[in-house]
């Protein structure tokens, strides 16, 4: 399976509705340690995703992402618009001017994105942030067969793992770091909306 | 529960926040962009420039320093989340008049990550930018760990030191290194008694019993350790002055400055009262207050608490602090 313009449009659709589904959810978890937006960001993620789309005329995959990338970090969302942004716009590090995207594309698109996240943040697996989520699914589709569909159903396994790990950790970053044990039992806002962001692109290519 | 504010669409918080602050201050300041508020005598002016960013929610905090003497232009996020790096970028450009521009960060995660891209943008560019980053929150980790320090109130000041050097006319480099020095001579303690809604989702943040304190908690009434039985003003104002005297290791004959920040609930009564009383206990040490402020710059919704800050003085930062400024809600004369 190759992924154009539609199945790329398509999970980022289906990454939003789900997004939107869990936004209640995203911000009651946040309010327990944080400060409660988590959920309103989500959401305008979410609907910029939606925009950015439904204006996607012709150029290529690369400077799509690329675009919806620096859009994300203008949100005004806290720590999520610069470490969403990057996380998306850091996939179109590995792409040209392709027009379609196979296995081996979407993991290196993958790495770019780690990459561009260990730039900005120095939390890695176990200091319950999104990065609990994002690691594990960057590793899980590398060493995934070949195919896309491979890839992103190992991504989105791994990040779900990865997010629920978060339950048993004590907050080392953000707000939350804090409130120390107290945050042993609830997970990590952000490492839930990644994993709910790989579960969306999964969903997306699923659909035709 | 219902929230039982005085609001419209949720979405439009801050957008409506900014356009009735800005009318209401015509005379000072205006908007640029949907996101900036800017100093109108800022065009031409000859000297360094001074521009912070942050979340809104935390009225009069930060724009309503924004004038002649204090911040030139501040980048406004939405409500308690700071702006994106390319907003940052695009004031930190309008704010240029030549002399480079002093750019003022606090300490909280989302700020510190759009600083921090926002800095690697600017020097790509080529523009003359300093930041110095506000952290004084003792309460969530020591002093020889300063990076983990959450900057509270402590930014008002430091503006307010910052802008003053700038108008004195001296380079950036000098009027970085005395914000700077402010900031490292200076510590907050803040105590909650009450939660704030958030205005966008409603819902409560931080869970204080009714009979209950907490000493030491962030900018949005995050907990933090302290949480102790309610105790009088008196019993307060010393909890929280010890704390501060320690952390800064002021001893006596020393000179210093002490704000109280009512946090949104909290009366100007009640201040007043803690007030009097670290007086009382600041004489008996022999530390003199040489600049002082009681009321409310930052504050967190209707939360009830306040923050106590303090900070080492000497003449030629208490020359600074003393000199002229008119901005919306911080004027000398």
């Amino acid at each position: 399976m190759l992924l154009g313009k539609q199945q790329i449009s398509n999970m980022f659709l289906a990454a939003a509705a789900l997004w939107k589904a869990n936004t209640g959810r995203l911000g009651d978890i946040d309010a327990r340690f944080g400060d409660g937006d988590h959920g309103v960001t989500i959401g305008k993620i979410a609907a910029l995703f939606e925009a950015r789309v439904r204006d996607w005329r012709d150029e290529p995959i690369g400077d799509f992402i690329r675009g919806l990338g620096e859009a994300i970090m203008e949100i005004g969302g806290g720590s999520a618009g610069p470490l969403y942004g990057s996380l998306i716009g850091g996939m179109a590090g590995a792409l040209a001017d392709e027009r379609g995207i196979d296995g081996p594309l979407l993991k290196n698109m993958l790495d770019a994105s780690l990459t561009e996240m260990f730039e900005l943040t120095t939390a890695r697996v176990g200091a319950k942030t999104m990065m609990c989520a994002m690691i594990p699914a960057v590793e899980a589709a590398r060493a995934a067969p070949g195919d896309v569909a491979a890839v992103l159903a190992a991504a989105a396994g791994a990040a779900a793992l990865g997010a629920k790990n978060t339950e048993n950790r004590i907050a080392k970053f953000g707000r939350a770091r804090n409130y120390g044990e107290q945050t042993l039992g609830t997970p990590d806002a952000g490492a839930v909306s990644t994993a709910l962001l790989f579960e969306g692109f999964l969903n997306g290519i699923r659909q035709e | 529960m219902k929230m039982k504010k005085f609001i419209n669409a949720p979405e439009n918080l801050t957008k409506e926040l900014l356009e009735g602050f800005a009318v209401a201050n015509g005379d000072l300041v205006h908007l640029e962009g949907n996101r900036m508020v800017v100093n109108n005598k800022l065009k031409g002016a000859g000297r360094v420039t001074i521009v912070t960013q942050g979340g809104a929610g935390h009225e009069p905090a930060l724009s309503g320093f924004v004038g002649e003497g204090m911040v030139d232009v501040s980048v406004v996020g939405d409500i308690f989340a700071a702006p994106g790096p390319q907003a940052c970028v695009d004031a930190i450009k309008l704010a240029d008049q030549g002399k480079g521009v002093l750019y003022v960060v606090l300490n909280h995660a989302g700020d510190m990550l759009t600083g921090n891209l926002t800095m690697k943008q600017v020097k790509k560019e080529g523009l003359q930018v300093l930041k110095v980053v506000t952290q004084e929150d003792i309460s969530n980790a020591p002093r020889s760990n300063a990076e983990d320090r959450r900057g509270l109130v402590g930014c008002i000041p430091a503006y307010k030191i910052a802008g003053a050097a700038a108008a004195k006319g001296l380079s950036l480099e000098e009027v970085a290194a005395l914000t700077q020095r402010f900031a490292d001579n200076m510590a907050t303690l803040a105590v909650a008694v009450r939660g704030a809604t958030h205005p966008s989702t409603g819902s409560m943040l931080a869970d204080l019993g009714e009979d209950e304190m907490e000493v030491g908690m962030g900018q949005h009434g995050e907990g933090g350790g302290g949480r102790q039985p309610m105790k009088s003003a008196d019993e307060t104002a010393a909890i929280m002055l010890n704390g501060l005297l320690s952390d800064l290791s002021i001893k006596n004959g020393e000179k210093i400055m002490l704000i109280l920040n009512g946090t949104g609930a909290t009366t100007l009564m009640e201040l007043f009262i803690i007030y009097r009383r670290c007086v009382e206990l600041l004489k008996e040490k022999n530390i003199e207050i040489v600049a002082n402020y009681v009321g409310e710059l930052l504050t967190v919704q209707e939360q009830a608490g306040f923050q106590m800050f303090m900070a080492r003085m000497d003449d030629e930062l208490l020359a600074l602090w003393n000199a002229p400024c008119n901005t919306p809600y911080f004027k000398k004369v």
